[in-house]
């Protein structure tokens, strides 16, 4: 099976984000980058298919600058065949749908089974691309994908919903969204870093990719850190039973959340 | 404008999501509520065909989700079907004249902010982001009928999650119970369990509890998790990792029980314990329980 995987490149999910001077975007001085959390499980989920099967290949790609090489370096390391790069001076201002529209030009070109992306990333958060570009590719799409097995040239895929899983099967080519993979994603092995370092990472250029409509069409009007919290009252010391009367008076009296 | 409200339904009727954001349609101008229909399964493919199709009739100004699971999903593909703005689990939404302005999260929370989005558009809505006005009954719901033809995938079964307990579905409860390393091993769930029960809550987990298969995946809180905004958060033996907080902070009143007092969790906490978990959550389930038989 050929699988592709769509990375993006965020700050480590370790990261303290701290809001820029202009109060429009972050401040990435001092910021480590990393493959999105949710995208690194699509990349570990693709690997453990290719652990099963000699035959399955793993291509990785993002849309991103030039730093966003180290995130597809990452994923060689872990074992992934090839990657690519869509960059170029337009590709820091993609939104969603122009992301999409480019990442499908890729997916036309390497011709994969199936597609597989992270959940949302972790700087947007917004859940967009995996959805827009199945739909750019008139591909269906499963979305929460935590497992998917091949069946009779066909592909079962398990869905997380409320309450367990649904299982869809898809018989064509299909864009899974990836909620979680069934191992934590593995750690680089010394050899692994050593051929990624060697593997030489193609460039597309976006400009030459022919995308229409992918100027951003979310303005961002300000940007804040997080409500404050904090100062709360803590009870300790006390008898327990004493101080449980004491938090459920509280809770009722107080912030009327009982 | 015209807004419409796209509205799920659970066994015991709609959705409450779906009501909050049926409630906020009305508030922003002359509302529609729709709800797709003839389906055996509800599924985002042939709800987006069916509702793209009503869109390019009725023509809305903006389409509002609740930011369910299912619903995250259709709000994605419709916004891509019909080429407009997309942004997802708003909590706060307003409109400014051909835009909407929209307060969200980005960053996995971490980071607060209000974006403008231009007419027409999709947007996904926080569970419990807008309070549900007083005595707000069952909209008058419009069916969209969705063809099962539009369905390009087969499904196959559906197979329940394992662990009991948890029948409030996390991301809408107005009460979250959770637990962390501090609870020691998942037969210690119990206790939680019945905190929870007695709370009406739904449960809650950290990543190191469902990472070591404690608990499913699906309970998990934070980043890679849910997010979720409940009236009342109870942190039991979460020490607060800031992929924890990034999946929680907006909570109105949080609660933590920890036995280290320098655990991070209490510097978002409202109302911090600082003792022995397997002490006090009897006796505080306990007292619940009493303050609920008083009235």
């Amino acid at each position: 099976m050929k699988l592709l995987v769509c990375i993006k490149q965020t700050p480590d999910s370790t990261v303290r984000v701290k809001v820029g001077p202009g109060g429009r975007s972050i401040d990435e001085s001092g910021v480590t980058w990393a493959i999105a959390p949710y995208d690194e499980y699509a990349v570990e989920m693709a690997l453990e298919r290719k652990d099963a099967d000699a035959a399955t290949t793993v291509a990785v790609v993002t849309v991103g600058p030039p730093r966003a090489k180290d995130a597809l370096r990452q994923a060689l390391a872990m074992g992934a065949d090839e990657a690519t790069l869509v960059t170029g001076a337009e590709a820091a201002t993609l939104e969603g749908l122009g992301v999409a529209r480019a990442l499908a030009a890729v997916v036309a070109e390497a011709k994969p089974d199936l597609v597989l992306c992270g959940r949302q990333s972790s700087d947007d958060d917004q859940g967009f691309v995996g959805p827009a570009l199945a739909e750019v590719l008139g591909w269906p799409h499963v979305a929460a994908v935590t497992n998917f097995t091949g069946a009779d040239g066909a592909v079962d895929v398990w869905k997380e919903v409320e309450g367990g899983h649904e299982v869809w099967r898809a018989s064509g080519p299909a864009v899974l969204t990836v909620q979680k993979s069934e191992k934590e994603p593995r750690y680089p092995s010394l050899p692994g870093i050593m051929k990624a370092k060697k593997k030489e990472i193609p460039e597309k250029d976006v400009a030459a990719l022919g995308i229409e409509g992918g100027a951003p069409r979310l303005e961002i009007v300000k940007m804040e850190p997080p409500a404050a919290r904090g100062g709360g009252k803590i009870l300790k010391d006390g008898d327990t039973r004493q101080t449980a009367a004491e938090l459920v008076r509280l809770l009722r009296e107080e912030a009327k959340v009982l | 404008m015209k807004a419409w409200a796209v509205v799920e339904r659970s066994p015991s009727g709609i959705r409450r999501v779906s009501l909050e954001v049926a409630a906020k349609a009305k508030d922003l101008g002359e509302a529609s509520v729709l709800e797709v229909t003839g389906l055996a399964r509800p599924s985002a493919l042939p709800a987006v065909a069916a509702l793209a199709k009503r869109a390019a009739e009725a023509k809305p100004d903006l389409v509002l989700v609740g930011a369910t699971a299912g619903g995250r999903d259709l709000a994605a593909r419709l916004a891509a079907r019909l080429g407009w703005a997309y942004a997802s689990e708003a909590t706060g939404i307003a409109i400014d004249g051909a835009s909407a302005t929209v307060t969200r999260t980005m960053y996995a929370g971490k980071v607060r902010v209000t974006v403008k989005a231009p007419l027409p558009a999709v947007v996904s809505v926080r569970p419990g982001a807008f309070t549900l006005p007083q005595g707000a009954g069952e909209p008058q719901v419009e069916g969209v009928a969705a063809s099962a033809a539009d369905e390009p995938l087969a499904f196959q079964r559906f197979e329940p999650s394992a662990a009991a307990g948890g029948k409030v579905p996390l991301a809408e409860a107005r009460v979250v119970v959770s637990g962390g390393r501090g609870l020691k091993g998942p037969e210690n769930w119990k206790m939680v369990e019945e905190l929870a029960g007695v709370l009406g809550a739904a449960l809650g987990a950290s990543r190191a509890v469902t990472d070591a298969g404690w608990r499913p995946n699906e309970e998990q809180v934070g980043q890679t998790g849910r997010t979720v905004t409940p009236d009342l958060y109870i942190a039991l033996g979460i020490s607060g990792a800031i992929q924890h907080l990034a999946g929680m902070t907006s909570s109105k009143v949080i609660v933590a029980v920890n036995k280290d007092p320098d655990a991070d969790i209490f510097k978002v906490a409202d109302y911090g314990v600082v003792g022995d978990l397997f002490e006090f959550v009897p006796a505080f389930t306990d007292e619940v329980r009493k303050a609920k038989a008083r009235g």
